[in-house]
């Protein structure tokens, strides 16, 4: 992956600012199935700042930045559910979880509803709100 | 004029004027559930109790004890507090907790007061009385076991209405409203008592577990089932109007709804036209609008264009049909369905100039054709009012039912130029004489004859008409008569003939004509149609319209028309661009605009005026009256469509019973 994809590609993964800073006043504290990175900030919230002696958690995508891609155990660990991270705290995936589905907002695989132009556009007519008349009743 | 001092705070009450009214003028919240500012003082509710010195000193019921000089009146008082608590403690004792599935839900005052003025939680662990299933007819639901005891329904049903089909059974706890041997309540304003309940024990059956008050969108609309122009609130949701209700305007309608007006909303959805028919070889087939507009300019009718409206539109319709006749050089208008041909040079002479409000002062009143309770039912109660402050009341025609104390004088019409001795001298003695022409009145040719009797006084003018459409008044200020009425349009054998929403004229004095029908409803004028174009309903336009008493006011669209249906007057300027005529308006607004300049009245919500009565003419009535008006229940295109009316008028009016759903 070139400078000029991470420049123009912007929504996948990182920023170079996100991966700098990252670098800088983060450390990697584990990688899911997925390839997703967490970090957490080497240094707590100073007083006086929201959230003050909090830790800051986040993660960098593999890929597009798909929120949904987080699964339920980094899910809790990001948003502080959790004290240390899944892999020493949680049991491992059980083998009736399902696996992640992308969230397909924006693609061609996007839910439409029912008479949406991009299903054809069809609409029930007359979709039975009214009795309509006829001349032979 | 007495003082009183209500929480520290001395003001002065009309005289006459209860504890609970005076705390109302001060501004403050009294609860109750039996009081009401329309209907007698029953006290049994005690959920009005406040503190009062000089008196015994424990609470006292506002609502029933005179404000007097020097009282001292508390009602944040810890005495008020607890008494509120306690009432509402013993009511809520036999209601049952059934709010989810209670129809009243949201609109309910117990549920309201409860939480306002009642206890956090229940000590009560008893068994709940109930109250066996009781039977109300087609439009009223009971759940009686929800009921409080305000006998709200029975006082209404006895003061207001004037018919004793409500009352109760035993006493005390064991208490029962009911009809008395399971009959419908069967007269024109049973609905009302729906409105009165506080709790959910009468609630609307049409209605029953359609919707939530808090789902609804509310749109303010005027009543077109009759020409009193009752003033309603119609609640929809999506695009179905799921219920009307009445608004409070105590020049028209004070705060009651007659049950056409207010349930045969269920036929805004039933038998719409909602596209274009042609007919082809004698059978109507579907077609598009260009289509129509084609077939219709194909007929070049030029000047030979006539306009019949019908008796639900709005004079904005109206208004256009004219404006596009006028394009065509054509004046063929007429809204007298029936072929009525009354003069209306002065329009004083066809108004209800006393104006409803007014007719309850009156001291004697003539009626003259009319069939009052089934013509208008709101103004039955204005005139019920009349006669309990001692009005006489006669009348002309058929024996009907009527809900006061009145004498019928005769069938014939011509009783009007020889009224009986008593009768001229009751109306002679009168301070407010009045006399109230209906339609089958005016069918005789009473107008006259009624005009020539001195009903007028200082500052009093008794002379009324009474009509049964709602475009009547509109449709007469717009010029939609001819001398002749309908028999004129059908001399003058127009080769196109707009019909906007008539269903009650005769089709077959226009058989060389092309019928048009532009209309929202299929009923009789769209089978002897020729052309169909589906419009608006009265729920899906902006309108003006005008009552019996001149009083012009607008109703707003709620929902948007069926299908295909447009708004009618985008139907009649589409159809000046078809012929290649210019009317003048693009839009609604500019269409009102030209229309309150020609007719300045229309753009006033109030009375119009009408000026001075005219001299009586010579026209002599004769002729047995016959009442235009054979079922109360299905008397628009609308009303007929409705499936509630339908089974109102199968059971009320004919007595069929009422096949009840399996429960």
């Amino acid at each position: 992956m070139g400078f000029f994809s991470k420049i123009f590609t912007w929504w996948d993964g990182a920023t170079i600012g996100t991966s700098l800073w990252s670098a800088l006043n983060g450390e990697q504290v584990g990688t899911d199935l997925a390839g997703n990175r967490y970090f957490r900030a080497k240094k707590r919230v100073k007083a006086g700042q929201p959230f003050a002696g909090s830790e800051r958690r986040w993660v960098i995508y593999a890929g597009a930045n798909d929120a949904s891609n987080v699964p339920a155990e980094w899910h809790g660990w990001l948003h502080g559910s959790v004290d240390g991270v899944p892999e020493s705290r949680l049991p491992p995936p059980r083998v009736w979880e399902a696996d992640h589905t992308p969230n397909a907002t924006g693609t061609a695989t996007a839910y439409r509803p029912q008479g949406a132009l991009e299903r054809g556009g069809r609409r029930a007519a007359a979709s039975g709100d009214y009795e309509a008349w006829s001349p032979d009743a | 004029m007495p003082k009183v001092t209500i929480d520290g705070e001395q003001i002065e009450v009309p005289d006459g004027a209860t504890v609970l009214q005076a705390c109302e003028l001060a501004g403050k919240e009294i609860p109750r559930f039996c009081y009401h500012e329309r209907l007698s003082i029953a006290g049994n509710c005690r959920m009005c109790l406040v503190e009062v010195k000089p008196g015994p000193p424990k609470p006292q019921a506002s609502c029933a004890l005179p404000a007097a000089e020097g009282q001292e009146i508390r009602t944040d008082s810890q005495m008020v507090k607890l008494a509120r608590e306690g009432v509402m403690e013993f009511l809520l004792i036999n209601h049952p907790l059934d709010c989810p599935i209670c129809d009243q839900g949201g609109e309910c005052d117990l549920q309201d007061q409860s939480v306002a003025y009642g206890r956090g939680g229940t000590r009560y662990y008893e068994n709940k009385r109930a109250v066996t299933e009781k039977y109300m007819g087609p439009l009223i639901k009971t759940v009686m076991t929800r009921c409080i005891h305000c006998t709200r329904c029975v006082r209404f049903s006895e003061e207001i209405a004037g018919v004793d089909e409500i009352g109760a059974l035993y006493r005390g706890e064991s208490m029962q409203i009911t009809t008395y041997l399971e009959k419908a309540a069967a007269h024109e304003l049973s609905a009302n008592v729906i409105d009165l309940c506080p709790v959910g024990a009468l609630t609307s059956r049409p209605y029953a577990f359609e919707a939530r008050p808090w789902e609804l969108k509310k749109t303010l609309s005027i009543d077109v089932s009759d020409a009193v122009g009752a003033n309603i609130r119609l609640d929809s949701r999506g695009r179905e109007v799921l219920r009307a209700l009445p608004r409070i305007n105590d020049d028209v309608n004070e705060e009651w709804l007659s049950d056409k007006g207010r349930y045969m909303v269920d036929g805004l959805t039933r038998r719409r036209l909602d596209k274009v028919w042609i007919r082809k070889g004698g059978k109507l087939q579907a077609a598009t609008w260009l289509d129509a507009f084609a077939a219709i300019k194909r007929a070049k009718p030029g000047a030979s264009i006539a306009a019949i409206a019908g008796d639900v539109v709005d004079c904005e319709t109206m208004f256009a049909a004219k404006t596009l006749l006028g394009a065509m050089g054509s004046t063929l208008l007429e809204g007298r369905q029936t072929g009525m041909s009354y003069p209306t040079g002065n329009l004083a002479a066809v108004n209800f100039n006393s104006t409803l409000a007014g007719i309850e002062t009156a001291d004697a009143i003539l009626i003259v054709g009319s069939h009052v309770r089934w013509e208008a039912p709101l103004v039955n109660v204005r005139l019920r009012k009349a006669v309990k402050r001692g009005a006489k009341v006669f009348v002309v025609g058929p024996h009907w039912e009527t809900t006061f104390p009145a004498e019928f004088l005769g069938d014939d019409a011509a009783v009007v130029h020889e009224l009986p001795g008593h009768v001229t001298e009751a109306l002679a003695k009168a301070e407010r004489p009045a006399v109230i022409v209906g339609g089958a009145g005016l069918a005789a040719g009473v107008l006259d004859a009624a005009l020539a009797l001195d009903v007028q006084r200082d500052g009093w003018n008794g002379f009324n008409v009474l009509h049964m459409a709602a475009s009547r008044m509109g449709g007469l200020m717009l010029g939609f008569a001819q001398k002749g009425g309908i028999a004129d349009i059908a001399r003058a054998e127009p080769k196109v003939v707009l019909a906007l929403g008539a269903d009650e004229v005769d089709w077959s004095q226009f058989a060389g004509s092309l019928k048009v029908y532009i209309g929202h409803h299929g009923d009789k004028g769209a089978h002897a149609a020729d052309i169909i174009l589906p419009a608006a309903a009265y729920s899906e336009k902006d309108g003006t319209y005008v009552n019996t008493e001149g009083r012009v006011q607008f109703a707003e669209k709620a929902v948007f028309a069926p299908g295909d249906a447009r708004e009618d007057w985008t139907i009649l300027r589409a159809l000046a661009d078809a012929f290649g005529v210019r009317v003048g308006f693009d839009s609604l607004a500019e269409l009102q605009a030209k229309m309150i300049s020609e007719v300045p009245a229309l753009g006033v919500e109030g009375l119009a005026s009408y000026g001075k009565l005219p001299k009586a003419g010579k026209t002599k009535a004769k002729g047995a009256i016959r009442y235009p008006i054979q079922d109360f229940y299905l008397t628009n295109p609308i009303a007929r469509a409705s499936v509630v009316m339908q089974r109102c008028s199968a059971e009320l009016l004919h007595g069929e019973d009422l096949a009840e759903a399996a429960e």
